[in-house]
């Protein structure tokens, strides 16, 4: 059984491999598990490869994958050439965008979907959204016995329990919803989700201030030097699932503060021509 | 559109870029951006980046690149600049990279009053392997390698490297230290810098003094007083040549 996990850095993709992993060898399989991400200290695509069987394992890596379980819309683009015909895929199509899905549409038969993101953010807390998939994917191994996971989940965050015990709770619960969610799923069209429009562009008569949401970090950076304090962080998300500034337009003096101190480009102020 | 926010030379296809939110370097890499644009000099153009933070900027520019070996891209820029003297050469470094591994050729390039022109990003760790102490570290500073703080006592002091160089730089050598967060002032220095070596004068050196939340621990706004006076009370900003 060859197992890909793919999503962004942060998201918890090493550590769903990790608790699957020692749960297999608990299971008594011969198990691998390989990470590959990039250096980035945060961001960018974060893989794992988990190889779990009866018998003992050649080599870590390969390259046709069982099942894909995709994280966040930009891991669509890695997962690709590993679905092969018979491949099932696990996806949260709370964060995956329908015109993603469109990429690997032909390829993919069969496949679980989970609003991870969204269920975790409503019910749980954002950072339990890998814990959903980890109970989708651990519906897949019928093999592997979901106690065991669990006890595995409870070893991984031992620390993180020590500190705050509620972890211990949220993680196990939204393992077990995830778990139900995909054993009761029923297969219906591939969808994801379709994106809302998102108003980047502010503007009055004297000046327009113009956002970026596909470059924006959210450092926070343009909130703390605007002079006159007319950002604010909205509720729409950017491509980090962070949240994006907005300007109160009137507020705004057209200073270029937050022009001048954004590192990723992703604001642009101008004063208006006079006519 | 976007012709303010994003400098002309920047390459669009790879943005977002790879930094972390908050990132100081990504904002001394877009005054660099604007200060190339200004003056013009993208077709004549080379950029050298090291290993390190630095080496993410390796897609940066719609520039002809060169990623080298830790510690060597001033030496590499210098035989290019020997090789094709007419060119423009960039040396992009980080604090590790410039006054730890690669100490010796900051020094030795002074000396030999290299016509290129030397950026060094100063952060006070070592960002990309997980903030451990660097030279430029400050007293009581706490990195996973100095968790009680920096002992200046036991590990001696910071390394100043504008205040080391400017004694044995030639008299058209241009040496400065700048921040990521004063655009004027960084945006100027990093002209001056350049235009030394568009005039053809000596080695050009700028340390910008940078923030990395990541490493530091700290939020938006503790970064940005960690870095404007923490960071300057020991750095002092200024020119030196």
């Amino acid at each position: 059984m060859n197992i890909l996990l793919a999503g962004e850095g942060g998201q918890g993709v090493q550590t769903v491999a990790k608790i699957i992993a020692s749960a297999a060898k608990k299971s008594e399989k011969h198990v691998t598990y390989l990470p590959s991400f990039g250096v980035e200290q945060r961001g960018g695509v974060s893989l794992a490869f988990v190889k779990i069987q009866p018998t003992p394992i050649s080599y870590p890596r390969f390259k046709n994958a069982d099942i894909v379980v995709a994280f966040c819309n930009r891991s669509i683009e890695s997962i690709e050439d590993f679905l092969k015909e018979n491949s099932s895929l696990i996806y949260d199509d709370s964060t995956i965008e329908n015109e993603k899905l469109d990429l690997i549409r032909n390829k993919i038969n069969r496949f679980i979907k989970i609003s991870a993101q969204k269920i975790a953010q409503e019910k749980y807390s954002i950072k339990s959204a890998n814990m959903l998939l980890l109970g989708a994917l651990s519906a897949k191994l019928s093999e592997i016995d979901p106690r065991n996971v669990e006890n595995e989940i409870l070893a991984e965050f031992k620390d993180k329990i020590a500190e705050k015990p509620q972890i211990k709770d949220l993680n196990i619960r939204a393992f077990r919803e995830g778990l139900d969610l995909a054993k009761n799923f029923r297969q219906d069209t591939l969808s994801g989700k379709v994106e809302k429009e998102i108003k980047t562009e502010f503007s009055d008569d004297q000046k327009t201030w113009i956002r970026f949401p596909e470059y924006c970090k959210s450092c926070g950076l343009c909130l703390i030097r605007c002079p006159v304090k007319a950002l604010k962080f909205s509720e729409n998300n950017g491509f980090l699932g962070n949240p994006l500034p907005i300007v109160e337009i009137n507020k705004c003096i057209a200073c270029g503060k937050c022009m001048e101190i954004c590192p990723d480009g992703a604001i642009e102020v101008k004063k208006n021509e006079s006519k | 559109m976007a012709e303010l926010a994003f400098p002309k030379v920047w390459k669009k296809k790879s943005k977002p870029h790879k930094f972390c939110p908050g990132c100081g370097q990504a904002l001394a890499l877009k005054i660099l951006g604007f200060a190339i644009d200004e003056l013009g000099i993208q077709d004549k153009l080379v950029y050298g980046c090291d290993i390190g933070c630095s080496l993410l900027s390796w897609d940066m520019f719609d520039l002809d690149t060169i990623q080298t070996h830790h510690g060597r891209v001033l030496p590499t820029m210098v035989g290019f600049k020997i090789a094709q003297p007419d060119s423009m050469v960039i040396a992009f470094m980080g604090d590790g990279g410039g006054y730890a591994i690669g100490a010796q050729h900051l020094v030795n390039s002074f000396m030999r009053n290299d016509k290129v022109t030397i950026i060094l990003i100063n952060n006070a760790n070592y960002a990309m392997t997980g903030g451990q102490m660097a030279p430029t570290t400050i007293g009581g500073q706490k990195t996973t390698t100095t968790p009680v703080g920096r002992n200046l006592e036991l590990l001696g002091s910071p390394l100043h490297g504008p205040e080391m160089l400017a004694p044995i730089a030639a008299e058209d050598a241009y040496i400065a230290r700048t921040i990521s967060t004063n655009y004027e002032d960084c945006l100027e220095k990093i002209k001056k810098a350049l235009q030394n070596q568009i005039d053809g004068r000596g080695t050009s050196f700028v340390e910008i003094l940078s923030m990395c939340p990541v490493n530091w621990h700290t939020n938006t706004q503790e970064s940005l007083d960690f870095s404007e006076q923490e960071m300057v009370k020991v750095f002092p900003l200024g020119e030196f040549k």
